[in-house]
């Protein structure tokens, strides 16, 4: 064995390697209905447990609770209240960025559930647990059906 | 040795389609999956006191820690909940897992699941098994996972100097086999000529020799005893489970033979008092994603002498009417391969046949029946053993 103190991998004798693959992600029956809904009618759509009296945000084809088939939709809010927040004072890399990046889990009006998101429109000093805030989407020529068709959540 | 405290009864089993590409989520698929299974057993998930997640490398599905993702879809939240590890061999290994949680007394019930989307990776599957290799002695080749099986089979038809056509009669029964099975992808009837004439990809490993990619998701409910009876007066018991992996290094092993296999079925017929198997097995499901396999695998599993299982193959022996039928659901060169869930399938396809619900893939008189899978490096060997 060595131990020696050695912080660059580049020194020993090596080979430089990748685990390369790329994928095609498709969102499901629940997620497909649900991303569709928002980018072409700007709606939210939950699905409804009867028997647990659960609305599921984002919705799932399935309750998790009881196994249910869940075939019944909502139409819920693009409104919520902030249920917890962070900010973000480094990206991803490490690296500093210019101004503090908000984000938080909003829990969303007539669910039982929420979405993970950026707030805008709001500074860091000011942003609270528990205000309200509502989704601000994208540009109808700028939306994919994905998560960021939501471009923040703003105070409502 | 462990003290085995309760016997382990299948009580329920379900399956979804096996295709190319399905529309759901892994999670969906293993819902359709656990709720069929569940349903067959007349239970809620209430009664579930434990859940297996049985799937194979987190590079098909593009999710890392994708047992964590799929948790939801097995009815796993709130439960404890495991997912056991063996690359290919896991779909049979995870209902070993399952056997252990209930045979140990730790639970009553166990809601095993399997699910593999192999759709999701680009170009195609065989770029997740680019970096299975080992960075210094293999990896630098470029291998791909299907001139190393070529290999292999080489090795094994030479040593036995066995004819290719003999080989490609397991495409001809399995394909066959799969018309009946209402979840197959790749059933169809075709010749030996057809194999023979497929394209070869690497030789000797033709295009119809190989099960290709595939999404799909199995589920099995194992019980105890007790609970059992509770359920259901034909219980189907799972009486030996083995599990055995060879060097990981090709090139310190005889690959004419399956040695991990054969010591996997060993601990498994000790368990289950089998002392004589191709005479107290009733049918086999050995893992066959390559024609060649199913009849290495028969050869680990101790079901054929070293280099019989192609003639018994060539003479019909192992037909669904003949004296061993050997995969009577089509297998995986039928039925499908997404890998982990193609393992359990076979799994569900020994409930359905020792509980005589097989339909018309119905194998007369069977009391005993051994599944098997293989993966991780190719040296493991994963075997269960059910009886009526
Ligand atoms: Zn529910």
């Amino acid at each position: 064995m060595s131990f020696d103190k050695n912080t660059n991998p580049l020194k020993l004798h090596h080979l430089v390697g990748d685990m390369e693959a790329d994928y095609i992600y498709t969102p499901g029956v629940a997620g497909d209905k649900f991303f569709k809904a928002l980018r072409d009618d700007e709606k939210f759509l939950a699905t409804h447990c009867e028997s647990c009296n659960h609305t599921y945000m984002p919705p799932r084809m399935y309750c998790e609770r009881c196994f249910s088939k869940l075939d019944k939709w909502v139409e819920a809010e693009s409104t919520g209240v902030v249920d917890t927040y962070s900010l973000a004072h480094e990206d991803r890399d490490g690296e500093k960025l210019a101004e503090p990046v908000i984000v938080a889990f909003i829990r969303i009006d007539k669910t039982d559930g929420g979405i993970i998101h950026q707030l805008g429109g709001v500074d860091h000093e000011s942003v609270k647990i528990g205000m309200k805030v509502k989704a601000v989407l994208k540009d109808k020529s700028k939306r994919t059906g994905g998560l960021n068709d939501i471009d923040h959540f703003a105070p409502a | 040795m462990m003290t085995i405290k309760k016997r382990v009864a299948v009580i329920g089993a379900g399956i979804t389609l096996f295709r190319r590409r399905l529309k759901e989520t892994g999670k969906e698929l293993s819902y359709h999956a656990s709720k069929m299974a569940l349903d067959s057993a007349e239970m809620n998930l209430s009664e579930i006191e434990s859940v297996v997640m049985g799937t194979a490398p987190d590079a098909f599905d593009g999710i890392h820690m994708k047992s964590e993702n799929l948790l939801d879809g097995a009815g796993g939240t709130g439960r404890p909940y495991m997912r056991p590890f063996v690359g290919g061999g896991t779909g049979v290994f995870s209902p070993i897992a399952g056997w252990w949680h209930v045979a140990s007394g730790l639970f009553d019930t166990c809601l095993v699941v399997a699910e593999e989307k192999m759709s999701p990776v680009q170009p195609h599957p065989q770029t997740a098994f680019r970096t299975i290799w080992d960075p210094f002695t293999t990896r630098p080749l470029h291998p791909n996972l299907v001139w190393i099986f070529a290999l292999e089979m080489n090795r094994y038809m030479t040593v036995h100097n066995i004819p290719k056509e003999h080989i490609a009669e397991v495409a001809v029964k399995n394909k066959g086999n799969a018309l009946d099975h209402p979840s197959a992808q790749l059933a169809a009837k075709i010749t030996v000529e057809d194999v023979m004439n497929s394209e070869t990809m690497v030789w000797p490993v033709q295009r119809l020799d190989i099960s290709p990619p595939s999404d799909g998701a199995a589920a099995l409910i194992l019980a105890s005893e007790e609970v059992a009876k509770k359920y259901t007066d034909s219980p189907v018991w799972i009486d030996g489970v083995g599990w055995s992996l060879d060097s990981s290094y090709w090139t310190n092993r005889d690959l004419y033979f399956p040695q991990y296999v054969a010591e996997a079925a060993k601990m498994a017929y000790k368990m289950a008092k089998i002392d004589d198997p191709p005479k107290e097995v009733s049918f086999a499901e050995p893992y066959d994603p390559f024609t060649y396999k199913e009849l290495h695998h028969m050869e680990g599993l101790l079901l054929a002498k070293k280099g019989e299982a192609p003639k018994l193959t060539a003479e019909g022996v192992t037909q669904r009417d003949g004296k061993l039928p050997i995969c009577p659901s089509g297998g995986l060169l039928g039925v499908g391969n997404p890998i982990a869930a193609a393992g359990l399938m076979k799994c569900c396809e020994a409930f359905w046949q020792l509980r005589n619900e097989a339909g018309k893939r119905q194998v007369d008189g069977a009391e005993t029946g051994v599944c098997q899978a293989w993966g991780d490096l190719m040296q493991v060997g994963t075997v269960t053993v059910f009886r009526r």
